[in-house]
């Protein structure tokens, strides 16, 4: 029973952890409708920053800067602002699939560089391993991942009501005036670049968080933490969940992950022995069936978006939200 | 959803399953290991199946303490997420004192620092060459509860090089696997190289999953090379091998133990494998009969394919003999008798069910062991790392065969010859 | 530099030919397809096992055409697989996208695109496994063209380069000089309004997942033989051709086949300047700054 609990609880620790990137994708994706390709990017940029602020030394590499961890963590989330700065100055032109495949290249640049460059972020090998904050003073392993958890969750918290909070306030009908019609809100006076801007490095810096998060859960980061399939699985989250709810990015975290998990589990459990060797693949395949079976069953996802605009609806109730995300231009012939 | 119904019906085949296909009867009782290995990947699924060999080969012998040994298998797909998420679920609900793996250094780390050494579990790797386990393992962190039997790279490195420094060759090109244990023999290589007096005419870092190697071997190919040194996996290399041949690149190769494997020979072609010589940890220097190859062959009908297979079966055999040997199954007290079992002054043991069921004796009347298997005669230092005797080797007509041996001593005193 | 720039077009072709079917659909269908990259690993494993039939059954077919890697039994084979992948393409659409396409956005389907990419790839490593194959293990040498500059070119991939020219070509003259192309511009501008005009729009739909899955099982059997066949080949080309693609401009077909040698050319000339590291990375590189000067493409328009 004390075991189930403990991998519960570590299970929680890293499925909410996700989910704070999953709100932060839904902040830019849900609300603001900007298709970030390069989740990784932003949540590997937290991740090592938190490490290499608040690690020790590592002889010929950056770091030794043994920052205290909240200001760690803090510097983890503005290395990523900073870093959704610029790509979002870089790319304030671009929409839809071309935005995805330009924040998607700076991803995978940004893997390429931890990768490739150790004098600076540790190379293929990765960064650190042991050192978490406080662990030394709870010498109860299981004390020490409840309190992990109590941390993850207040973070959880506090983006989740700082979310709720800004999509019902002016700023957040802003975000999905843009989202819907970006002419219109011109057209208002607002200056819809510099609004997507804002909550681009906002959600950004919510994935650096996640990401600080993370590499503290491990200690530990290295460039398969940030490869491409992260991306995809924040964003089948909220897919699942439902873009545009925070409650669904949450619950969508948590079906999606616990899917993930469990399918491996119960493979390992269940499947015959002669299959075990397989089951590796039989896993990928229920992974991908489950999202396909979800979106067919709740195309919108699990809970869809919530209005929040009371009025102001078409004629016949709430007005669906047109389609968005892939743009398709006229060609160029003539 | 209906769940139950889901999960239901395998549980109800596997039930059938064992009771109808249990080989040891007389073994009522289980212990169970855990292992997390990429088994969706082309060179994990290997290595996954020549660990749970190695199971069954014990549970032959009687398995341990006189219960079947049963391992249960995890898919790491090479996410570390996914990898310590498995890890933690063998340790907590199925409640294993033994994990085996990562391959990958980047999820055997994360395994390590949060799973098992908070937990108390023995881990021992079959690969993961990260010398970032050498340092935090000095500091003390691991507790002793880490091992791996993945010959330290510094000594692959040395018999590369005195395998090129051997064949004559001045200009030598390096082509290595982009990962950590890659770049760092890519980088001891070629300083190897500098200090014997051959010239690294490039060093090029082979990414997994590019669509085409063109680009990398057209540069190779243009600093006009000798000889190649690879340091990359069978599929990349014969993707790198093939481009690099019909390019009328040489065919003089030093390749690393990775490349030990039937699917490049065969991809490549031996025609074009002539001049190729590898290095590889040594198996023991015994009669043919007992060493790891020989019962690999028996099993599998090939020779041992691909990285990481003696290292994962002696990982296994050695881990199961600490376990007979640990007087609880518990984490600490496994790792406490992996030097007893991997004692030079014990009786030599080999890793097939005569040489088990004799090295449990052995072990019940206190003495200790001299386990040696795939990789030879098995010798962890305090940080849980291992240094072995090597072998050059060239491809045949049935898989390899080998050509040089290089004694622990000749690796170092090699080593020391070159850093003065 | 004279080879690398080859290398970098010779690559590029096969990115081409792979992007002109997806530009396609993606500008026709309003998604971006990451199960298209399946289909070519789908055709390349189809060819393989009509290659391995038809060497068996007529021992004639199976000799190599001139100095090419091609034979008259992988050429068949070829062929077969067009049509059964584009019917695979077809099944996929009738039994996922086209529900989807009636009550979700572009992006559920994107993201259902991924999951059947997961079921794809992964049904075709338990059939065949994981490890690489060839259709023929024989390894094709390059013809020296010149010895200073040296300059080496393949065979194999001069005929891929004329190959994805003339698809180019084909595809680009039926999208606009042929009633079908009309129908299939209409619908992707306007269905209701190409509906209203009498086109029949499930039609149109299938026969673009035919064209597409057909010239992905190409582009598949012809990455395969340059290179070599693995159930993670999709996988492995899917960001190239993506990128492929988006550079030239989502829709334009002759901005597929230049977006093919962008991305071929920039991984080629990359090594040039910096470490073999960092070449995953080059090709999105010159996709940003493409797009950073040209928004929606080299060839593609704002609508």
């Amino acid at each position: 029973m004390i075991g189930l609990i403990s991998y519960l609880v570590f299970f929680l620790s890293g499925a909410m952890i996700l989910a704070i990137a999953v709100l932060g994708l839904n902040l830019q994706w849900g609300n603001t409708g900007i298709f970030n390709g390069g989740v990784a990017a932003f949540f590997g940029a937290g991740a090592y920053a938190l490490i290499i602020l608040g690690g020790p030394d590592r002889p010929g590499e950056l770091g030794g800067f043994s920052l205290s961890y909240p200001l760690a963590i803090l510097g983890g989330i503005i290395v990523s602002g900073v870093l959704a700065l610029v790509v979002g100055i870089v790319t304030a032109r671009l929409r839809h699939d071309y935005l995805a495949i330009a924040t998607f290249g700076v991803a995978i640049a940004l893997e390429s560089l931890v990768r490739n460059a150790e004098y600076l972020f540790g190379g293929a090998k990765g960064v650190r391993g042991f050192q978490r904050p406080l662990e030394a003073a709870i010498a109860d392993p299981f004390t020490y991942s409840l309190m992990f958890l109590g941390l993850v969750i207040v973070c959880l918290l506090g983006v989740y009501i700082g979310l709720e909070r800004l999509v019902r306030s002016p700023f957040g009908r802003l975000l999905r005036a843009i989202r819907e019609d970006e002419t219109a809100a011109r057209a208002l006076g607002k200056s819809p670049a510099n609004v997507r801007l804002q909550s681009f490095v906002l959600g950004a810096m919510i994935m650096g968080l996640a990401g600080g998060l993370y590499a503290t859960f491990y200690a530990f980061v290295s460039p398969q933490d940030i490869r491409p399939i992260l991306t995809f699985q924040i964003w089948a989250m909220l897919i699942v969940g439902g873009a545009g709810n925070n409650k669904g990015a949450i619950i969508g975290t948590l079906i999606v992950w616990g899917g993930w998990v469990a399918s491996g589990w119960a493979l390992a459990k269940f499947a015959p022995a002669d299959w075990q060797l397989y089951t590796g693949t039989i896993q990928y395949i229920l992974i991908g069936l489950v999202i396909v079976l979800t979106l067919l069953a709740r195309p919108r996802g699990l809970f869809p978006e919530e209005l929040t605009v009371s009025t102001a609806t078409g004629p016949d109730g709430p007005v669906k939200p047109p389609e968005r995300g892939t743009v398709s231009t006229g060609g160029q012939q003539s | 959803m209906n769940r139950t119904g889901f999960f239901a019906l395998p549980a109800l085949a596997v039930g059938t399953l064992i009771m109808a296909g249990s080989p040891a009867a007389a073994q009522d009782c289980t212990t169970k290991i855990g292992a997390v290995l990429p088994t969706s990947v082309d060179w994990g699924r290997p290595i996954a199946e020549t660990a749970q060999y190695a199971v069954d080969l014990f549970n032959e012998a009687g398995g341990v303490k006189g219960c079947k040994v049963e391992m249960i298998l995890r898919d790491t797909q090479v996410d570390p997420k996914v990898g310590v998420d498995a890890a933690k679920a063998l340790v907590d609900l199925e409640k294993v004192p033994l994990l085996l793996g990562a391959v990958s250094s980047g999820v055997s780390m994360p395994i390590l620092t949060s799973v098992t050494v908070p937990s108390n579990v023995m881990q021992m790797s079959c690969c993961s060459s990260s010398t970032a386990f050498t340092g935090v393992a000095e500091e003390g962190k691991t507790k002793g509860l880490w091992f791996r039997t993945f010959a330290t790279t510094r000594n692959q490195a040395a018999v590369a090089a005195m395998l090129i420094r051997d064949k004559g060759y001045k200009n030598v090109a390096i082509l290595y696997k982009n990962d950590d244990w890659g770049q760092d023999i890519g980088k001891l290589v070629a300083a190897d190289l500098e200090k014997i007096g051959v010239k690294v005419t490039a060093n090029v870092a082979i990414n997994d999953g590019q669509p085409s190697f063109r680009a990398e071997v057209t540069e190779v190919l243009k600093t006009k090379p000798e000889a190649l040194y690879l340091a990359i996996y069978p599929a990349e290399g014969a993707a790198v091998v093939r481009e690099w041949v019909s390019l009328g690149g040489t065919q003089k190769m030093v390749v690393a133990n990775s490349l030990r494997s039937d699917e490049f020979r065969d991809a490549v072609g031996l025609k074009y494998l002539g001049d190729v010589v590898g290095h590889d940890s040594a198996p023991p220097r015994t009669d043919a009969a007992t060493s790891f190859v020989d019962l690999y062959k028996a099993k599998f009908n090939s020779e041992p394919n691909g990285p990481g297979l003696p290292n994962i079966f002696d990982a296994v055999m050695i881990s199961l003999l600490a376990m007979e040997a640990a007087p609880e199954l518990k984490g600490d007290q496994i790792a406490a008798q992996v030097a007893k079992v991997t004692d030079p002054a014990g009786m030599a043991v080999f890793p097939n069910v005569d040489g088990l069921k004799a090295a449990k004796a052995a072990l019940a009347e206190g003495k200790s062991l001299s386990y040696t298997g795939g990789t030879g005669a098995v010798k962890f230092d305090k940080n849980g790392d291992v240094s072995a005797p090597a072998v050059g080797w060239t491809f045949s007509e049935g898989g390899t065969s080998e050509q040089t041996y290089f004694t622990l001593s000749d690796v170092d005193g090699f080593i020391a010859s070159i850093s003065k | 530099m004279i080879q690398s720039l080859f290398d970098g077009i010779l690559v590029g072709a096969i990115l081409s030919l792979g992007a002109i079917g997806l530009t396609m659909m993606m500008h026709i269908l309003r998604f971006a397809n990451f199960s298209h990259a399946e289909l070519l690993t789908v055709g390349a494993y189809v060819a393989l096992v009509f290659d391995a039939v038809f060497s068996a059954l007529v021992p004639a077919f199976a000799t190599k055409w001139g100095s090419l890697s091609l034979t008259a039994a992988l050429a068949v084979a070829t062929l077969l697989s067009i049509a059964i992948t584009g019917a695979t393409a077809v099944a996929a659409d009738r039994l996922i996208f086209k529900r989807l396409r009636e009550n979700a956005g572009p992006l559920t389907m994107v993201f259902a695109s991924f999951g059947v990419a997961l079921v794809m790839r992964n049904v075709i490593s338990l059939l065949f496994g994981l490890q690489t194959m060839h259709y023929s293990n024989d390894i094709a040498f390059a013809m020296v063209i010149s010895l200073d500059p040296l300059l080496l070119i393949k065979p194999d991939q001069f005929f891929v380069l004329i190959l994805a020219l003339t698809a180019m070509a084909a595809l680009h003259l039926v999208m606009t000089r042929t009633p079908l192309g009309f129908a299939l511009r209409a619908i992707s501008e306007n269905p209701p309004l190409a509906q209203a005009n009498g086109i029949n729009l499930k039609r149109m739909v299938t026969i673009t997942w035919m064209i597409g899955g057909g010239l992905a099982a190409l582009a598949g059997v012809f990455y395969a033989l340059t290179n070599q066949i693995s159930p993670i080949m999709g996988r492995d080309l899917v960001l190239s051709l993506f990128a492929a693609t988006i550079v030239g401009g989502i829709g334009s077909v002759p901005g597929a086949f230049i977006g093919g040698f962008v991305v071929g050319l920039a991984s080629s000339l990359a090594l040039l300047v910096i470490p073999s590291g960092y070449n995953p990375a080059l090709p999105f590189m010159i996709i940003l700054i493409t797009l950073y000067f040209r928004p929606f493409g080299l060839f593609g328009e704002e609508r």
